[in-house]
C-alpha cells in the first residue's frame, strides 16, 4: 500500500470552489418567475404522457438511437483497434525502416480527434444530407481515433523485453507481435469498449437533438414546446432501457471472463464484433433507413481565400475563445468537485447507491435541454452555459467514482471508522483517498471533452465558439464554418496536450487505474 | 474441459447463425418512386406523427403515389437535405425557404396557409420591467440595454424579421444588454424565459403566441405584448423544380391543386386543416419572397 498524500485528497475537492462564482452569478441573476414552470417540470416526472402516439414514436427513437450506436460502435472499434496498434513505437519496433509511418498516424490522429461528434454531424449533413450515414460517420471519426489513442498508449505502457526476446529466437515478427500482443490487447478493449458503447449512446442522443433522428430529436421536441409530461416519458424510457443495457453488458462480460479462457476470447471477441454490427445493421433496415442506397456527394462552392480573410476580421474570435474557455473551466470544476463533495456530505454504503442511480440520471440529460431549465430561474449569463454542461459530465464522473468505491476494500476505511472518527473522515481517508489521484487523472481527461462539447452548449445559450458555428452553418457561410472549426480543433488539440500532461502527473501517482 | 469446448462451440455457432439470422431479415430493395416530404417542426412529436400520418395518406391517396415524411428538426438540415434532393416537397418558413430556394436552381414555391399571406411577430415583454406598449416602430429603442432573446437563429418571424425592425428603429444586436441577444431556440422558449422574467423582452410568431393563449399558458399579469409587427410572407410549401419528369407531366400542378383543394367537407382533410391551423390553403409563388431576401441579405443570413 502507497502511502496516501492528503494533497490528492483535498484536490479532488478543490474544483468544486467553481461553485463559488457560479453561485454568485446565478443567484443575483435568481428570480421567481420562472418558478411555477419548474414545478410543473417536477410535477410532470411522476405523470410522464401515455399517450399510444407518443410512447410509439419514442420508443421508436429509442430504437434508432440504439440500432445507430450499437453500428456507429462496432464500427469505431475495429478502426479504432487497427490504428491503435498501427501507432504503438511496439508495433514499428519489428519493421523499423517505417517507424515514422506510426509516428505519424500518431498525430494526424489528433486532429479527427479534436472536433466534437455533433460538429461532425453538422458538417457532414451539409456534404451527405440527410441520412443514417451522418450519425454513424460523426461517431466513427472521432471515437476511432479515441480508441486509437487509449489503446496504443496502454500498449506501450507494457514491458516490450518478450517481444525482444522472441524476435531473437528469429521467429516471424507479425507471428511474434500478435502472441505479445493479443493477451494485452483484449481486456483493454473488453473494459473500454463497453465505456464506448455508453458514450455512443450518449453521442447519438445529442446528434438527435441536433436533428439527425431518434431519441434525442423527440426529447428535443418535446422541450422545445414545453410538453413536459412527453418529455418526461422519453427520459424515463431512455432512462430506463440504459441501465437495462448496463446491467446486460456486465453480466456478459463477467460470464465471458469467468468462463472463457484468453485463448478463445480472442474468436468471441470477433463473433461479437460480427453480432453487433449484423444486429445494428438490420436493425437499421427494419426500422425503414434506406442503408444500402448509395451516399450521393452534394458539392459546396468552397471560399476563396479573401472571403477566409474578410470573414476572420469580422468574427470576433478572441472573445468567443475566452467565452469557451471559461465555459469549460467552470463546467470542469462542477463535473469533477462535485461527486466527492456529495461522497463526503452523504457517506454510507445506501446513499452511495443513490448517487450512484442519481449520477445515471444525470449523465443522460443532454446540457441543451439543461439550459433552458436553468434559465427560467435564473438571468442569462455564462454561468448558466458552464453549469449545464458540467451537471451531466459531474454525472459521468460521479458515476465513475461511486461505481469504482463500490468495488473498492473497505479496510481502509473500517481501520479508521473504528478508530473512532466520523462517518464524514472515516468516508475521506478511508474512501475517497485511495482513488484520489485516479479520479482527477479521470477528471483531466473530462475537462478535455468538456471543452470538444462547449460545442454544442454554445449552440443553445448563445455564447461562445458552438453559438457562433450554429449561426455560421444556418447561413450556409462556408468561410466563417471553415475559420471556426478550424479556431476550435487548434484550442481543443492545445487542451488536449494541457489535460494529458496533468492526466498523466495524476495516473503517475496512481494506485489503480480508471480508464482501462 | 471437453464438455467446456463444446458449450463454447455452440456459443459460438449460435452467434454465427444469429448473425447470418441479423442480416436475412434485410429483403430485397424496393425501387419505387416516392414523395418525399419533409418539415421543420415547431411543435410537439404526437402532434407531428398526427399531422403527417393524415397528410401522407391523404396526398397519397390523391395524386396516388407513396408519400413518405421524413422528420427533420434543425433548419439547416432541412435545407441541405432540400439541396441534395433527399425531400422533394417541403414545408419551409419564409427565410429556410428562401435558403432552398437559392441553392437548388429551379424549385418552386406553391402553396402557402391563408395566414402565411400576412404573418405577423410580436414583440413581448415582462411586466417587471420598466417597457411600454409602444406605437410607434422608433419606439423599440426602449429596448437598447435590456435582456432580449430570439427563438431559433433561422426562425423568420422569431429572428429575421424582428431584427429587421429592430435595425429600422437603429437598433443593432451589440445594443441589448450583455452584448448580444439570446437564442431560445424556438417560439415557446422565448414565450417561457420572457414570462419568467429571465429576459425582459423577446419576439415571436404571433401564431404560436396566439396559440399559447388558448391553451392558457400566457399569464397576462406577467407578460404582454408590447408592438405588433407590420404583415410579411411567411411559411409555404417548396417543391423540388423535377417533379414533373420524376413523376408524370402536370405533378406539380395536380400536387399544388391538391392543397387548394383541402376544405372542411372531408373529415381528414379537416384534421389537416386544423393540425396546420389553416382555414385554407392558398397560391403562392417565389416573387412572395423577394423582400425576405433583401432582409436576409442584409443582416448576412443569406450570402
Amino acid at each position: 500500500m502507497k502511502l496516501i498524500k492528503p494533497v490528492s485528497t483535498l484536490l479532488t475537492l478543490i474544483p468544486s470552489i467553481a461553485y463559488i462564482p457560479i453561485s454568485i452569478e446565478i443567484i443575483k441573476g435568481f428570480h421567481i418567475g420562472g418558478l411555477n414552470i419548474i414545478f410543473q417540470f417536477i410535477s410532470s416526472a411522476i405523470k410522464p404522457s401515455f399517450n399510444q402516439e407518443l410512447v410509439k414514436s419514442a420508443w421508436e427513437g429509442l430504437q434508432i438511437t440504439i440500432a445507430t450506436a450499437l453500428t456507429s460502435w462496432v464500427i469505431s472499434m475495429l478502426i479504432g483497434i487497427i490504428l491503435g496498434v498501427l501507432s504503438t513505437d511496439l508495433f514499428w519496433k519489428s519493421i523499423p525502416k517505417f517507424s515514422y509511418l506510426g509516428e505519424f498516424i500518431k498525430y494526424s490522429l489528433a486532429i479527427p480527434r479534436s472536433i466534437h461528434e455533433v460538429v461532425w454531424g453538422l458538417l457532414f449533413i451539409q456534404f451527405l444530407g440527410l441520412n443514417i450515414w451522418v450519425a454513424i460517420i460523426s461517431i466513427v471519426i472521432p471515437y476511432s481515433a479515441l480508441t486509437a489513442r487509449v489503446i496504443s498508449e496502454q500498449l506501450d505502457s507494457f514491458e516490450i523485453q518478450p517481444l525482444i526476446a522472441i524476435k531473437q529466437t528469429g521467429s516471424n515478427i507479425m507471428s511474434s507481435f500478435i502472441t505479445i500482443l493479443l493477451p494485452k490487447l483484449i481486456p483493454i478493449v473488453s473494459t473500454y469498449g463497453s465505456y464506448r458503447f455508453e458514450c455512443a449512446i450518449r453521442g447519438v442522443t445529442l446528434l438527435g437533438i441536433f436533428g439527425l433522428g431518434g431519441i434525442g430529436t423527440e426529447l428535443y421536441l418535446t422541450l422545445k414546446s414545453f410538453e413536459f409530461n412527453e418529455m418526461w416519458t422519453c427520459l424515463w424510457m431512455l432512462w430506463f432501457v440504459i441501465i437495462l443495457l448496463e446491467k446486460f453488458i456486465r453480466f456478459f462480460r463477467s460470464y465471458l471472463s469467468e468462463n472463457i479462457s484468453l485463448k478463445n476470447s480472442f474468436s468471441i471477441l470477433i463473433l461479437i464484433f460480427i453480432l453487433s454490427l449484423s444486429l445494428g445493421i438490420s436493425w437499421l433496415y427494419n426500422l425503414n433507413f434506406e442503408l444500402f442506397t448509395p451516399l450521393s456527394f452534394s458539392y459546396l462552392n468552397f471560399p476563396s481565400f479573401v472571403e477566409i480573410r474578410n470573414e476572420f476580421n469580422t468574427l470576433p474570435l478572441f472573445k468567443l475563445i475566452i467565452t469557451t474557455i471559461l465555459i469549460t473551466f467552470f463546467a470542469s470544476g462542477i463535473a469533477i468537485g462535485t461527486p466527492p463533495l456529495l461522497l463526503v456530505l452523504f457517506p454510507g454504503k445506501f446513499l452511495l447507491k443513490v448517487q450512484n442511480l442519481i449520477w445515471i440520471f444525470f449523465r443522460l440529460i443532454p446540457p441543451p435541454l439543461t439550459i433552458i431549465l436553468i434559465l427560467l430561474f435564473t438571468n442569462p449569463n455564462i454561468s448558466v452555459a458552464a453549469l449545464s454542461l458540467g451537471i451531466t459530465h459531474m454525472g459521468v464522473m460521479g458515476r465513475l467514482l461511486t461505481d469504482n468505491i463500490l468495488n473498492q476494500e473497505k479496510s481502509i476505511y473500517r481501520a479508521i471508522k473504528s478508530n473512532g472518527s466520523s462517518k464524514q473522515s472515516a468516508t475521506l481517508y478511508g474512501i475517497l483517498a485511495p482513488q484520489s489521484n485516479s479520479y482527477l487523472a479521470y477528471g483531466a481527461y473530462r475537462s478535455d471533452v468538456i471543452l470538444k462539447e462547449t460545442a454544442i452548449i454554445g449552440a443553445v445559450g448563445g455564447v461562445g465558439l458552438g453559438w457562433q458555428l450554429q449561426e455560421s452553418l444556418s447561413s450556409f457561410n462556408w468561410a466563417q464554418v471553415m475559420i471556426i472549426t478550424a479556431t476550435f480543433s487548434l484550442l481543443t488539440i492545445l487542451g488536449e496536450f494541457l489535460f494529458n500532461t496533468s492526466q498523466n502527473y495524476w495516473l503517475s501517482n496512481s494506485t489503480n487505474n480508471f480508464i482501462s | 474441459m471437453l464438455q467446456k469446448t463444446s458449450k463454447l462451440k455452440l456459443t459460438k455457432i449460435a452467434i454465427a447463425l444469429f448473425s447470418i439470422f441479423n442480416l436475412s431479415t434485410i429483403g430485397s430493395l424496393k425501387a419505387e418512386e416516392i414523395l418525399r416530404i419533409g418539415a421543420i417542426p415547431d411543435q410537439n412529436p404526437e402532434h407531428l406523427n398526427r399531422l403527417y400520418k393524415v397528410l401522407s395518406s391523404e396526398l397519397s391517396k390523391q395524386l396516388n403515389v407513396q408519400v413518405r415524411y421524413k422528420p427533420v428538426t434543425n433548419y439547416a438540415a432541412a435545407v441541405t437535405a432540400f439541396r441534395t434532393e433527399n425531400l422533394d416537397l417541403v414545408w419551409f418558413g419564409a427565410l429556410t425557404g428562401v435558403q432552398a430556394k437559392l441553392q437548388r436552381k429551379g424549385s418552386k414555391v406553391i402553396a402557402q396557409r391563408d395566414i402565411d399571406e400576412k404573418f405577423h411577430s410580436v414583440f413581448i415583454a415582462n411586466k417587471k420591467s420598466s417597457i411600454q406598449k409602444i406605437n410607434n416602430i422608433n419606439d423599440l429603442k426602449t429596448l437598447k440595454n435590456k435582456r432580449f432573446t430570439f427563438g431559433s437563429e433561422s426562425s423568420t418571424s422569431g429572428r429575421l424579421m424582428p431584427q429587421y425592425f429592430l435595425n429600422e428603429a437603429g437598433l443593432q444586436l451589440k445594443d441589448f444588454k450583455g452584448g448580444s441577444p439570446g437564442f431560445s431556440g424556438s417560439h415557446d422558449a422565448t414565450l417561457m424565459l420572457v414570462q419568467s422574467g429571465s429576459y425582459e423582452a423577446g419576439a415571436l410568431s404571433e401564431e404560436v403566441w396566439k396559440r399559447n393563449l388558448e391553451r392558457g399558458r400566457v399569464d397576462p399579469s406577467k407578460v404582454f405584448v408590447i408592438w405588433k409587427t407590420p404583415s410579411y410572407h411567411n411559411y409555404h410549401w417548396l417543391a423540388q423544380g423535377n417533379l414533373d419528369k420524376k413523376f408524370k407531366k402536370g405533378f406539380t400542378k395536380d400536387l399544388t391543386n391538391v392543397f387548394l383543394r383541402f376544405n372542411e367537407k372531408s373529415k381528414k382533410q379537416k384534421q389537416i386543416l386544423e393540425l396546420f391551423s389553416a382555414k385554407k390553403f392558398i397560391i403562392s409563388k417565389n416573387e412572395n419572397y423577394k423582400q425576405i431576401e433583401k432582409v436576409a441579405r442584409n443582416i448576412g443570413k443569406i450570402k
